[in-house]
């Protein structure tokens, strides 16, 4: 009987670190191997008491057609296909329920039809910046927001999983504008 | 008054049992010695007492699982705020570092209190299965922010709960035991969305309950269960079938034409099924009080019971029960009680199997009335006619000297006269005076049934 406790407390023990570690792996493994996809988006500052400052990341496309006879229910997960066009920018092009055979698609979940189309809730809503870089972020955002060239999400794609890997502003990392703002307070880097 | 137990209750046989708990075994032990000097016991019984009723010191006391759970959580949260002060600093291998650590510390402090087994005092084994289920969620919460993994809190609630659950297990811990309970009826109320999959709904919940077996009401135990951790139980029981029932019905047809009124009889049914839940004897012998289940069942199913009097209510559930009944969740429910009642009837517990048979009339009334038929009275006359049966046999017991609950009894006549004025139409006067003499005849009752026991403990 003692055995059996400590084999279920070692089993519990391992898995304890196997979750979160999975989580790291399924990360790396996206970022190092997954498609670079590219979404145009809108993203304001919000900030999270519990995790710190972020940006809300909220791609541009919102909804999608929903294929004839696909009996599509909300909180139903469903695979997005996709498609880059000739500007470089990706938009979903169709909806299944089914796994793609090919191309690149993200699992994400399905919201209620309406006239035969539905909202796209996409899979990453947050970009964690340093808080140290925070402010300057502030200012930059409401420099640019409301420039037509918009802001980019960089985000790679593997086996369905997506992960947001950096944002864009004129062909421009983020994180390096910011840095180059961070030492150049004058704000003469964009 | 026991409503588990309708037989006489005999406290002789040296193999009975009556669990006890553990301030009242103090007290007892306490008197011992001074009522063996004052010659009212024998040398042999009070030293049978004392081994029958000899205080657990490994069981716990309220105080010890709040503070041990409580300097748990202390430590875990300064912690957090001093390590958050600088966590700008810090570069990620760091961070993961204090993901990490205070997990394998954690285990490493399990581990020893495994070693060192019964020796270990039960407020130490709280305290090291409270740390170590903080730092498992914890771990998963610091990774997912230092790698942005975002996610949605029912999925990190979901691999937290179950991470959690084997410390209940090889470290006996109530605060987590607790924690596990509350958190799955958290997640299950979440997961009631239709089109996810059955594995990552509210159907599970059972599966989930499952995990905590050792710790059913009626499982062979050496101790007795706390009182706290029956009522989180049977709440979350009843929170985590009632997010099934709902989920199962809109799933099984599009939004918005799935049918509320089905809910009802569902959750109807899961109550009967909590009450009639099996218990060995030792679990029967208990007072009611001691039973959550059983009281929280039972005041659920009277007071459907009372609804179901009414014409339109009734008519609604008759609407439900058609629709359920397409359900295969309803079916399963059904499968489940009839096993349960069955057990009921060779324990005889024929109080609760009365009152738990009040989820099965719209089963005789569907039949006749016919499916979707909604025009009739004969469900409200039935229920009627059921709970005026329970609550004149709960008075009668009591005058025939078996074991009843004569002013229960009294309470549903009342309530049942009260809604039948209700819904009649008499005038407000005539309304009025009823109340009046249904008051009135109360408290004679109850002033006869106090006289009738004081008359009964003198002869």
């Amino acid at each position: 009987m003692k055995t059996l406790t400590f084999i279920i407390f070692g089993l519990a023990a391992l898995a304890q670190w196997l979750v979160p570690l999975a989580g790291i792996m399924q990360h790396e493994l996206t970022l190092a191997k997954g498609t670079l996809i590219k979404l145009k988006c809108s993203a304001p500052d919000p900030y999270d008491p519990l995790r710190g400052r972020f940006l809300a990341v909220r791609p541009q496309q919102r909804e999608i057609s929903v294929p004839a006879g696909a009996k599509l229910q909300r909180g139903m997960l469903v695979y997005a296909s996709l498609t880059t066009g000739t500007d470089g920018l990706a938009s979903v092009t169709h909806l299944s329920i089914e796994p793609p055979q090919s191309g690149d698609f993200i699992r994400l979940k399905s919201s209620y039809v309406h006239n035969e189309k539905t909202q796209i809730h996409w899979p990453f809503s947050r970009f964690y910046i340093n808080e140290k870089l925070a402010p300057e972020a502030d200012h930059w955002f409401a420099e640019n927001i409301r420039s037509t060239k918009g802001i980019i999400a960089e985000v790679r794609v593997l086996n369905g999983r997506a992960v947001l890997a950096d944002l864009s502003f004129d062909g421009k990392s983020f994180r390096e504008i910011l840095k180059q703002r961070d030492n150049n307070p004058s704000g003469t880097a964009r | 008054m026991d409503i588990t137990n309708n037989g006489p209750v005999s406290f002789g046989g040296p193999a009975q049992f009556y669990p006890m708990n553990n301030s009242r075994q103090r007290w007892l032990l306490e008197q011992l010695p001074q009522w063996e000097r004052e010659g009212l016991l024998t040398a042999d019984a009070a030293r049978t007492l004392h081994e029958r009723h000899s205080s657990d010191t490994s069981q716990l006391g309220l105080a010890q699982v709040v503070i041990g759970s409580l300097g748990a959580m202390l430590i875990g949260a300064g912690l957090i705020a001093v390590i958050g002060y600088n966590w700008d600093d810090f570069s990620r291998p760091v961070r993961l570092l204090f993901a990490f650590l205070p997990l394998l510390l954690a285990q490493a402090f399990g581990f020893r209190v495994l070693q060192r087994g019964d020796s270990c005092a039960a407020w130490v084994r709280e305290t090291a299965a409270v740390l170590q289920a903080s730092s498992a969620g914890a771990s998963i919460a610091l990774v997912s922010q230092i790698y942005n993994l975002g996610g949605e809190w029912p999925d990190f609630l979901f691999w937290w709960f179950l991470l959690s659950l084997p410390l209940t297990w090889v470290l006996r811990s109530h605060a987590v035991a607790i924690f596990y309970l509350v958190t799955t009826a958290i997640w299950s109320v979440n997961q009631i969305v239709p089109g996810r999959p059955w594995q990552d709904s509210p159907l599970i919940y059972p599966v989930l309950l499952l995990g905590l077996l050792p710790y059913w009401p009626g499982w062979p135990r050496k101790e007795a269960l706390s009182i706290s951790l029956r009522w989180v139980m049977t709440i979350s029981a009843l929170i985590g079938l009632a997010s099934a029932a709902v989920f199962a019905n809109e799933q099984a047809v599009d939004y918005p034409r799935y049918h509320s009124e089905a809910f009802l009889w569902l959750w109807t049914l899961s109550a009967a099924a909590i009450a009639l839940f099996p218990l060995n004897q030792a679990g029967i012998d208990e007072a009611s009080r001691r039973k959550p289940q059983v009281v929280l069942g039972a005041l659920w199913l009277l007071g459907y019971g009372v609804a179901t009097t009414f014409r339109d209510v009734s008519n609604n559930i008759l609407k439900g029960t058609s629709h359920a009944l397409e359900l295969p969740w309803c079916w399963g429910l059904l499968a489940v009680l009839a096993g349960f009642a069955l057990h009921a009837c060779t324990r005889r517990r024929w109080a609760v199997l009365a009152i738990a048979s009040l989820a099965l009339l719209p089963l005789i009334a569907v039949p006749v009335v016919g499916q979707g038929e909604t025009g009739s009275s004969l469900l409200s006359w039935l229920a009627t006619l059921h709970l005026s049966v329970i609550g004149l046999t709960l008075i009668l017991l009591d005058f025939i000297g078996k074991r009843g609950a004569s002013r229960l009894g009294t309470l549903l006549l009342s309530v049942l006269i009260i809604a039948r004025m209700a819904d009649s139409h008499f005038s407000l006067l005539a309304k009025g005076l009823a109340f009046i003499a249904v008051g009135v005849a109360f408290l004679a009752f109850n002033f006869f049934m106090s006289r009738h026991q004081h008359h009964a403990a003198q002869t």
